[in-house]
């Protein structure tokens, strides 16, 4: 219905800029990203792949979403566009303003955006990982955000038009603290082999097995949902799924995971997945390309021996 | 403080069926409180508690709301009364059509504070419908809540939770807010919560105006299983994890 020749991306994170200006890029004529950020930030950035970098360096305490009305001015300039916002949840805040103020939904955790003639069409997983939906959006603007690893960034594009984002904060909140959190999220959207905590773990402190044998294999920790959760075992950051992080490891190890469709919509682009449960009927196994049925407390043990 | 909890009746995605077209069946499937509404009913109860009253408010078809059962299992969780937006022509569709429900709802409800929101419904998953009732409202709105504090007249301090900080928002009332499932481990309702929730008013509102789909679904399709080998080791002794090691050899690893 609408083109949506002019994407607009918008992220805090430089390296995720530059996924998202790739596939916008794909997608679109005209990519204009806007980075929050500094000048030197901006500068090294520019080859992120877009036509234009506008960079914002929020002050005075204000922070990405107090931006909303001045970015949707700008992409009003544009009679349709598309709005493209990094997934964090600072992304998903100001993404639900610029909707309002576009007149248009939010679609988050987009996973594939392709050009199908005059439409864009842009997909997600929903009932948790149940179906993917297509959709276009059927007004002038659309919104989506779109997460770290669902792009590629090709290094070497042509350098775009560097200037400052000229536009006022708006409505921020008073920010009283602020405090860099301690648990120290680790990053598996870029790890290449994650060992997978499943409900099978019986207590907490059986945790140091499963990290011992990340460590015997370079590998980080991830889990499934009920053991950030419900158990809170590990920090949020950690569990894998379409409601938490969507991975693409070389390896996943799982251990004692069911593979609930909602854990299974976050790993299976995994490349080898090897499952260790002693439920034979657990439904990983249909998902694993190597199952071991057995008891992970005697395998685990066994398998830290036999690769250190 | 008066507060609005907005809580969705989804199917429960745990019995959808997929079909032989790869399409989603919805036969039989029962309808629950979607999960991590559950958060926003317990921080309602739980911030009510120190003085206050709770509303509930669900918007849906009367496939999902028109139940005195599902009705109940909402009052029962700590609200006063519950206010349903009902109609079947399924005028809300994505984020905004129902953010410009429950805005209208929350208009015509009158005097509150705080209206409070899950992070996300367990079938779409939008987790945009609460920044973007603020947004309508022009009201503050803050997502990824995960502690809420009264901080004197008309001020909430509120923890959000970012992935690599923490920060304490003072915000004024009234406001959105959105909490994570971080927030609270949702009780459950005892034997007396249940006999109480059949007596507790429930108001049936007028669907607010919620305006043109912003979307337009093209398909929607269980996902293609990706093919994997299946390959099956019996056993937790030697054999078996020798078999492992090799595998992970084979691979590479």
């Amino acid at each position: 219905m609408m083109s949506m020749q002019t994407i607009f991306v918008i992220s805090e994170e430089a390296a995720v800029l530059a996924e998202l200006c790739c596939g916008a890029k794909a997608a679109a004529e005209r990519v204009t990203a806007i980075l929050f950020g500094g000048e030197a930030d901006a500068a090294a950035a520019a080859s992120c792949g877009a036509d234009r970098l506008l960079f914002c360096q929020p002050s005075g305490g204000a922070v990405a979403e107090d931006y909303a009305a001045a970015i949707a001015e700008e992409v009003k300039k544009d009679a349709s566009a598309l709005v493209v916002v990094n997934n964090s949840i600072r992304g998903r805040c100001l993404a639900g303003k610029l909707g309002v103020l576009l007149d248009t939904a939010v679609l988050t955790s987009v996973n594939s955006l392709e050009r199908s003639g005059e439409d864009l069409v842009c997909r997600r997983m929903v009932y948790g990982g149940m179906a993917q939906r297509s959709e276009v959006f059927a007004k002038p603007y659309g919104v989506v955000t779109v997460g770290a690893g669902v792009f590629e960034a090709a290094p070497g594009g042509t350098q775009a038009a560097v200037s400052p984002f000229e536009g006022a904060p708006q409505g921020g909140l008073k920010c009283v603290n602020r405090t860099e959190k301690k648990e120290g999220g680790v990053d598996l959207v870029a790890a290449k082999r994650i060992v997978d905590v499943g409900r099978g773990l019986a207590k907490e402190e059986d945790l140091e097995l499963c990290r011992r044998l990340a460590g015997a294999l370079g590998a980080e920790v991830g889990c499934s949902r009920p053991v950030a959760e419900n158990n809170k075992w590990l920090p949020k950051s950690s569990y894998m799924g379409i409601t938490g992080v969507q991975v693409k490891p070389e390896l996943i190890l799982a251990l004692g995971v069911s593979g609930q469709v909602q854990h299974i919509g976050g790993i299976n682009k995994s490349r080898v997945i090897v499952a260790v449960n002693k439920d034979k009927s657990a439904p990983i196994f249909k998902h694993a390309d190597f199952g071991v049925v057995g008891d992970l407390y005697k395998v685990v043990p066994a398998l830290i021996e036999k690769l250190s | 403080m008066k507060i609005i909890v907005c809580c969705k009746v989804v199917p429960n995605e745990e019995e959808l069926q997929v079909l032989p077209s790869r399409e989603l069946g919805f036969d039989g499937v029962p309808w629950k409180i979607s999960q991590y509404d559950l958060n926003a009913l317990e921080s309602g109860k739980q911030l009510a508690a120190g003085g206050g009253s709770m509303t509930a408010l669900s918007i849906g078809g009367t496939e999902a709301l028109g139940s005195s059962k599902i009705q109940k299992d909402i009052l029962s969780r700590g609200p006063d009364s519950l206010k349903l937006v009902l109609d079947d022509g399924k005028p809300f569709q994505d984020s905004l059509q129902t953010a410009k429900a429950i805005a209208g709802a929350v208009r015509a409800a009158g005097e509150y504070d705080l209206v409070l929101c899950g992070m996300g419904s367990s079938d779409l998953y939008f987790q945009e419908v609460g920044v973007q009732v603020g947004a309508l409202l022009g009201l503050p709105a803050v997502n990824n809540v995960t502690g809420i504090k009264p901080a004197g007249e008309g001020v909430v301090e509120v923890e959000r939770t970012l992935e690599n900080e923490v920060e304490v928002l003072e915000v004024p009332l009234p406001a959105v807010l959105s909490v994570s499932s971080e927030i609270n481990v949702p009780s459950v309702p005892a034997m007396r919560d249940i006999m109480k929730a059949g007596k507790k008013p429930v108001e049936k509102l007028d669907c607010p105006d919620c305006g043109e789909a912003s979307l337009r679904t093209l398909e929607q399709m269980a996902p293609e299983q990706q093919e994997r080998r299946q390959e099956l080791v019996e056993g937790d002794g030697e054999e078996a994890v020798d078999a492992l090691v090799r595998f992970l050899k084979k691979e590479g690893f």
